[in-house]
């Protein structure tokens, strides 16, 4: 071989050296924290049966995507590492749950949980971990802890993700809901504006309810001969039913409808005298004030139709749940464009960590720039996003929802009827 | 000779019996011999491209040096990632796993084929190679899983149990099968390659 050829082939051989050393020390890198992880696992007696970032090589193909592991463990048990960031503060919640071999869940670890005291499930409820100790997958009789809904609900909503996680790929079998289980678990999908709900006493038919905190309506469970319904009754009067499989069935259940109306007739509290009184002040030459039944079961306590000269306006008062119960009053015109925004209390300032100079709805002047500008949106070009405020976001939230809910009912007016 | 008889007569494990060290190996089940066939495809096609991309380059008496180079590097990668996503194969193939680099199956395909042609016809040639070089073993995994171990794809069959040949499990077995089926498919294979010869 001459000289310049064994330098070539020296060179050729030297360059195959450095990519292929990269390319391995480069693959190296996601490998080993595989391995590694995997027989961390192994020596801690749990055979990896998931993982997210291996997802399309397991076997188990019905995993959401808050769980990151799923474990065999040497006692037949599983255990499921999830992770969340729907908290209060938005940071991540992670936990870690693990399950026998009869599907009961054993133990709960909480791994990462960013919350500040105030706002802290454990603070609030240090023992609330233990409340799901021996639950099945139905997690019957777990609640979620009050002063700290969010994070709460976020917690129990990751914990019936991981035990999903094993019931719907086989391993362990699913727990049986009672039928007031579905229906109370049927509520925030049913009725989303319906907050702080709190039990009432059991009468007639009526085996268990709920009376929303804001006062937008009541959640029923009614007995009619051997089946149950839940039944939904907002501030305005209107009534659905639902059976055990979320159906509408209030065509066929008039009667269930019927004591509902009128168990709700007598509890609860009209705010159409406060709406016309607001009304007046809002829109100034307000005339031909009627109110109207929305049927919807979003955050509306009550809804009207006015004039102002020869122009329409339909107008809600909306009380959603920001930090605490706000009172919304969002005015439509006729082309489906916010013509007013007000709100009754928007900054909770002695229990928000109110940050004056950080917040731009500090003075009075900048709460009114604040309102005035969802002024002219529609359906179509309100978003939402560039009206959250920092150090409010609770409370910018809730205003969004409740401009959400008024548009819906907006849309949905066709099936309003004036209130005789 | 033309280029399909070219390809038959080089099917390794089969008429140049190359690769039959591997085939006994990792034959004892479907898993790992589907696990083995993978890797044999993605390191033959893989090292072909490069090595058609890069053989005018490389001085003759270089070519081996650099070959051996190029085809541990792809074994090398092809090992970590079984190793990390799919464990249990790379587990029961072992050692034959990374053996793959000192492999005459691949050396073979990159001297002769790939060493000498465009990457068109070295990547086709790698592929009919491997897909072969799978079908043989999946074959022998076959008939030594269920026969041997009563089983299908890992899945033990209950009315194999009181039938099965230990036998052909171990290391004598996994030849013995290799044996029968070389044995078959030249008897139908032998007269169609003197005709296309002649």
């Amino acid at each position: 071989m001459k000289l310049n050829e064994f330098f070539r082939a020296l060179t050729i051989c030297l360059a195959v050296v450095l990519v292929f050393g990269a390319a391995i020390y480069g693959l190296g890198l996601h490998t080993d924290k595989i391995i590694s992880d995997r027989e961390a696992a192994l020596s801690a007696g749990k055979e990896e049966l998931y993982s997210k970032e291996n997802a399309a090589l397991s076997t188990l193909t019905s995993v959401n995507e808050f769980i990151n592991k799923i474990y065999k463990l040497e006692d037949g048990g599983y255990e499921v590492v999830s992770a969340t960031t729907n908290t209060y503060s938005g940071g991540e919640l992670a936990i870690s749950v693990t399950v026998d071999a009869e599907g009961k869940i054993s133990g709960i670890t909480v791994e990462s949980y960013p919350d500040t005291p105030a706002f802290n499930i454990f603070e609030k409820d240090p023992n609330y971990i233990e409340t799901y100790k021996g639950k099945d997958s139905a997690l019957a009789d777990v609640g979620v802890v009050s002063g700290s809904t969010i994070s709460s609900t976020a917690f129990k909503t990751l914990v019936a993700d991981s035990l999903e996680a094993l019931t719907s790929n086989g391993l362990i079998g699913a727990g049986v809901k009672s039928d007031e289980q579905i229906f109370e678990e049927l509520i925030p999908e049913k009725a989303h504006g319906f907050a702080k709900l709190s039990p009432i006493t059991a009468e007639g038919n009526i085996t268990l309810g709920w009376k929303a905190g804001n006062d937008t309506g009541f959640a029923l469970v009614i007995k009619n001969g051997d089946a149950g319904y839940l039944a939904l009754v907002n501030a305005m009067g209107v009534c659905k039913v639902y059976d055990n499989t979320g159906a509408d069935v209030t065509a066929g259940q008039s009667t269930v409808c019927d004591e509902a109306k009128a168990y709700a007739a007598k509890s609860q509290k009209s705010y159409d005298d406060a709406h016309q009184k607001k009304l007046e002040k809002l829109m100034e030459g307000a005339s031909d004030i009627s109110f109207i039944k929305a049927d919807t079961f979003a955050n509306i306590v009550s809804a009207a139709t006015f004039k102002v000269g020869e122009e329409s306006y339909n107008a809600f008062h909306l009380r959603p749940n920001g930090y605490d119960i706000m009172d919304v009053y969002v005015v439509i015109d006729a082309s489906g464009a916010i013509a007013k925004l007000d709100v009754k209390t928007m900054i909770f300032e002695e229990e928000y960590y109110f940050d004056a100079a950080s917040t731009n709805l500090t003075t009075a002047e900048q709460r009114s720039a604040y309102k005035n500008s969802f002024a002219g949106l529609t359906v179509d070009t309100f978003t939402g996003e560039d009206m959250i405020i920092a150090k409010a976001t609770m409370s910018t939230k809730a205003v969004n929802q409740a401009v959400k809910d008024a548009f819906e009912a907006f849309e949905t007016l066709g099936g309003g009827e004036v209130n005789e | 000779m033309n280029k399909r008889t070219h390809l038959l007569r080089g099917v390794p494990g089969l008429l140049l019996v190359l690769g039959a060290g591997f085939v006994m190996a990792s034959s004892n089940n479907l898993k790992a011999a589907l696990g083995m066939g993978a890797a044999v495809i993605a390191a033959l096609v893989l090292s072909s491209i490069v090595i058609s991309a890069l053989h005018k380059i490389i001085p003759q008496r270089g070519k081996l040096p650099c070959y051996v180079l190029i085809i541990t590097g792809f074994v090398s990668l092809i090992c970590m990632l079984m190793e990390a996503y799919f464990p249990e194969i790379a587990n029961s193939l072992g050692v034959h796993l990374a053996a793959l680099s000192v492999s005459a199956v691949i050396y073979r395909d990159a001297d002769e084929i790939a060493g000498k042609s465009g990457e068109l016809y070295a990547i086709e040639t790698a592929v009919v190679t491997g897909l072969f070089f799978t079908v043989i073993m999946a074959v022998c995994a076959l008939i030594r899983e269920f026969f041997g171990s009563g089983a299908f794809f890992g899945n033990k069959l209950a009315f194999m149990k009181d039938y099965t040949v230990g036998t052909l499990a171990g290391a004598f077995g996994g030849y013995l099968v290799l044996a029968i089926v070389l044995a078959v498919i030249q008897k139908f294979s032998k007269n169609k390659s003197y005709e296309e010869e002649e």
